[in-house]
C-alpha cells in the first residue's frame, strides 16, 4: 500500500511543485486576478488527461494508446513546460531586481504577465503526468471493481492528497518569506525544478527511441538511493533526482541548470542604483536574523532549499498589501 | 511515420491548450488489426509471460502485479532498445502495454521495486504482421514452406543459366529442351513470385503485356520464336535479361516470408492459374507444354498444403483427409498424359480428357478454398 501512496506521491508533487510556485508567484506579485487563469489550465489539463486515459482504458482508440507515442508525449510536453518555467524564472529575477532597486511600484508593470502564459505553464505542468496518473488511477479502479479491494485506489488518491498538501505548505512558507528572498529563492528552486523537468524529457525522448543512449548511465546509485523509498519519491517528485540517469539526461540538466543559474543570479547588469548593485538581493528591511543572506552561488543543498522556510518572521513582510 | 505521430502529439497539445476537446481520434479498426493478447504475471521475484512466441503486429501486454514492490514492465529489443515500458504498477494492480512488434528477438523485462536490469525473458516474434493469432504449428509451416522455395529458386536459376546459355549458343533443340523443365521451378513457387510486382510480367508475361504497354519479354518470348520461327539470333539480350529478373525474384524470394495466410491463398491461386491457364492451353500457346506447367502448379499448391498440415491436422482432420482424395484424384488423371519422363502437348489431348482434368482441378478447389478460413481461426 506504502508503495502505491508513493507513486501517487511522486506524480502529484511533479504538478503541484510548479503551479504553488506559480500561484505564490502570482499572489506575491499583486497578480491575484490572474489565478483564474491557474485553476483554468490545472483543470483543464485533470479533464483532459481523465478523459484521454479513459479513452484508451476503455476504448480500441490509437491515440495515445502505444506507450511510445505516451513516452513522446510527456516530453515533448516536458520540454513544453520547462520553456514557460524558464520565462517565469527570468519574471522572478526581474521581480527580485525591481524590488532590489526599490522600484517596488513598478512591480507590476515589470511584470506583464500574460494569461495565456500563466494559463499554458500551469496546463503543462499537469497534463505532463497526469495522463499516466489517470491510467493508474483507472487501473486501480478496474482492481478495486475486480473484488482486489479498494486499497490501491485509497493509496493512489491519498499520495496526491498529500503531494497537493506539501504544495499547499510550499505556497505558505512562500507567502511567509520577504518579498525579495522570495524571488531569489524560488527562482532558483524553480531551476533546479525545470531542470529536472528537462531531464525527464530528455529521458523520456530516449525512451521513445527519439534519442539515443538510454543505456549508456552517467552513474549507479540505486545502491544508495532505492527507487522505492519516501526520499526517492520525493526527490524524484520534486527535481527528478533519480538513481540512474543517462549520460545525455545529466547533459541536458547540466547544460540547462548551471547557465540558467549563473544568468538568475549574477549581479544586475544596469542596477537602478549603485548601492543596489552591491546586494541586489538583500532585502532593504530584513530583520536580522529571519534569512540566510544570498551567496551567488547555487544553493548546495536543493532539498534544504526547499525546506527553507524560516522560523515565524519576527516582523511583519511587507507584502503585496503595500500600493505605492 | 514518426513524423505523423509528432504532428498528431502536437496537434493535440495545440487543440489542448486552446481548450478544445479532441475526439478520440482514429479507432483501430476492428477487422483488420486484431492484436496479441499477451498475459504477464509479476511478482517480486517473478516474471511469467505467457508466451515466449508471437505473430509480428499489435500486441497487448496485460501485466498484473501480485508482489509487494511496485513493478515496472519493459519489452527490449536488441542491445536494451525500449520498444516500450509501463512504468507505476502498483501492488495488485494490472496494467496495459500496447506496442507494435515487428517480426525479431526481443526480451522482456520486469522491473519490482524499479531498479535494476530486471527479471528477463525471452521473446519471438515471427512472421510478417498477421491477424492469425500465434501457433506453434503455423509459424512452422511459414518456415517449412520457406525451405521449399529456397529449394525451388535454387534449382529455377540453374535450370535458367542453363537455358540462357542454350539460347545464346544458338543451340534451339536444347533450349526447346530446357524450357519446360526451367520453368516447372517457375510454377511452382508462382504465388511467392507474382508478389513482386512487374517482376513477374517481365519474366512470365504473354504477349498482350504489349497492351498494358510493356515490352513482351522473359520465356514466352524465347518460347515464340523458339517454335515459331526457330530463329534465335536475336535473343541474346532477351536471354540476359531473362537472367537478371530471374535472379532479382530468387533474391527477392529467399528474403520473403509468407504468412500463413498468403500460404493458403497461394495453394488456391495455384490452382486457379491451372484452370484458366494450362487447361485452356493459353499459356504454352506455342510449344504446348501446358502440362509441365500444370504439374508444377499442383506439386506448389501441394508443397504448401503439406507445410500447413500440421496445423490442418490439429484444426480440421476432416479437410486434410478430403484434400488428401482430391490431390491424389487429380494426380491420377494427370498421370495417364505422362510420356517419357515429361508430359504429353497440350494439342494430344482431346476435348474429352481436358474436361476430365478440368473437374479433377475444380473438385480440388472445393476444399483447398476452405483452407484459409481454417488458418485465420
Amino acid at each position: 500500500m506504502f508503495a502505491t501512496y508513493l507513486i501517487g506521491l511522486r506524480e502529484g508533487l511533479e504538478a503541484t511543485l510548479v503551479v504553488s510556485i506559480l500561484v505564490a508567484f502570482l499572489v506575491k506579485s499583486q497578480r491575484r486576478d490572474r489565478l483564474p487563469q491557474v485553476w483554468a489550465g490545472v483543470g483543464l489539463a485533470v479533464v483532459l488527461s481523465v478523459f484521454f486515459g479513459w479513452l484508451i482504458e476503455y476504448t480500441s482508440t490509437s491515440l495515445l494508446a502505444r506507450s511510445e507515442d505516451r513516452e513522446l508525449f510527456e516530453a515533448i510536453t516536458s520540454v513544453a513546460a520547462v520553456v514557460f518555467v524558464t520565462w517565469m524564472i527570468f519574471w522572478m529575477r526581474k521581480a527580485a531586481r525591481s524590488i532590489a532597486g526599490e522600484l517596488r511600484g513598478k512591480l507590476s508593470d515589470a511584470l506583464a504577465v500574460g494569461s495565456l502564459a500563466v494559463l499554458g505553464m500551469s496546463f503543462l505542468a499537469v497534463i505532463r503526468e497526469g495522463l499516466e496518473t489517470a491510467l493508474i488511477f483507472y487501473s486501480a479502479a478496474q482492481s478495486a471493481a475486480g473484488g482486489a479491494g479498494r486499497g490501491p485506489l485509497l493509496a493512489l488518491i491519498g499520495g496526491i492528497a498529500t503531494a497537493v498538501v506539501i504544495g499547499f505548505l510550499i505556497y505558505r512558507s512562500a507567502l511567509k518569506i520577504n518579498l525579495s528572498t522570495f524571488f531569489t529563492w524560488t527562482g532558483a528552486l524553480l531551476i533546479l525544478v525545470a531542470a529536472g523537468i528537462l531531464k525527464y524529457g530528455v529521458h523520456d525522448f530516449q525512451e521513445a527511441g527519439v534519442l539515443p543512449g538510454l543505456n549508456n548511465l552517467a552513474f549507479d546509485i540505486s545502491g544508495v538511493l532505492d527507487p522505492s523509498t519516501w526520499y526517492a519519491a520525493l526527490l524524484a517528485g520534486m527535481f527528478n533526482i533519480t538513481a540512474t540517469p543517462s549520460v545525455l539526461e545529466m547533459l541536458a540538466w547540466v547544460a540547462y541548470a548551471v547557465p540558467v543559474l549563473v544568468l538568475f543570479l549574477r549581479k544586475p547588469a544596469a542596477p537602478a542604483r549603485p548601492t543596489a548593485a552591491a546586494q541586489p538581493v538583500a532585502a532593504p528591511s530584513a530583520p536580522a536574523g529571519t534569512t540566510t543572506p544570498v551567496s551567488s552561488t547555487a544553493p548546495a543543498e536543493p532539498a534544504a532549499a526547499a525546506e527553507a522556510t524560516p522560523a515565524a518572521p519576527t516582523s511583519p513582510v511587507t507584502d503585496a498589501r503595500q500600493r505605492a | 511515420m514518426r513524423t505523423t505521430r509528432f504532428v498528431v502529439l502536437a496537434a493535440t497539445g495545440v487543440l489542448a491548450v486552446t481548450g478544445v476537446t479532441a475526439c478520440g481520434g482514429k479507432t483501430e479498426d476492428k477487422a483488420t488489426g486484431k492484436a496479441n493478447a499477451v498475459t504477464v504475471k509479476a511478482t517480486d521475484t517473478a516474471c511469467e509471460v505467457d508466451v515466449t512466441e508471437l505473430a509480428a503486429g499489435q500486441t497487448s501486454f496485460s501485466v498484473t502485479n501480485s508482489g509487494s514492490k511496485v513493478n515496472e514492465f519493459y519489452v527490449y529489443a536488441a542491445g536494451d532498445r525500449v520498444m516500450g515500458e509501463v512504468e507505476n504498477i502498483a501492488p495488485g494492480l494490472t496494467r496495459e502495454l500496447r506496442v507494435e512488434l515487428p517480426a525479431g528477438t526481443y526480451e522482456t523485462a520486469c522491473k519490482p521495486g524499479m531498479s535494476g536490469r530486471g527479471i528477463r525473458g525471452g521473446l519471438k516474434v515471427t512472421g510478417a504482421a498477421a491477424s492469425v493469432a500465434p501457433d506453434a504449428a503455423l509459424t512452422q509451416a511459414t518456415a517449412s514452406y520457406q525451405r521449399y522455395v529456397t529449394s525451388q529458386t535454387a534449382a529455377l536459376l540453374t535450370k535458367t543459366e542453363e537455358f540462357v546459355a542454350a539460347v545464346k549458343a544458338g543451340d534451339v533443340t536444347k533450349a526447346k529442351a530446357l524450357y519446360p523443365v526451367a520453368r516447372t521451378y517457375w510454377e511452382r513457387i508462382e504465388p511467392v513470385a507474382e508478389s513482386f510486382g512487374d517482376l513477374d510480367p517481365k519474366i512470365d508475361g504473354r504477349e498482350e503485356v504489349i497492351e498494358e504497354g510493356m515490352e513482351f519479354t522473359g520465356f514466352h518470348r524465347i518460347e515464340k520464336d523458339l517454335w515459331t520461327t526457330g530463329d534465335i539470333s536475336k535473343d541474346g539480350p532477351i536471354a540476359d535479361q531473362l537472367l537478371t529478373d530471374v535472379k532479382a525474384i530468387v533474391a527477392k524470394a529467399n528474403a520473403e516470408k509468407l504468412t500463413p495466410l498468403q500460404l493458403a491463398n497461394g495453394a488456391k491461386a495455384l490452382l486457379d492459374e491451372v484452370a484458366s491457364g494450362k487447361i485452356t492451353g493459353e499459356e504454352e500457346r506455342y510449344s504446348h507444354t501446358d502440362l509441365w506447367d500444370f504439374n508444377a502448379n499442383l506439386e506448389g499448391s501441394k508443397a504448401a498444403i503439406a507445410a500447413l498440415r500440421p496445423a490442418l491436422e490439429q484444426r480440421s482432420p476432416d479437410l486434410v483427409k478430403q484434400l488428401d482424395t482430391e490431390f491424389a484424384n487429380v494426380e491420377a488423371t494427370l498421370g495417364k498424359h505422362r510420356a517419357g519422363d515429361g508430359w504429353k502437348l497440350h494439342t494430344a489431348l482431346s476435348k474429352a480428357e481436358l474436361k476430365e482434368l478440368s473437374d479433377s482441378i475444380n473438385a480440388l478447389a472445393e476444399p483447398i478454398s476452405k483452407v484459409a478460413a481454417v488458418v485465420a481461426r
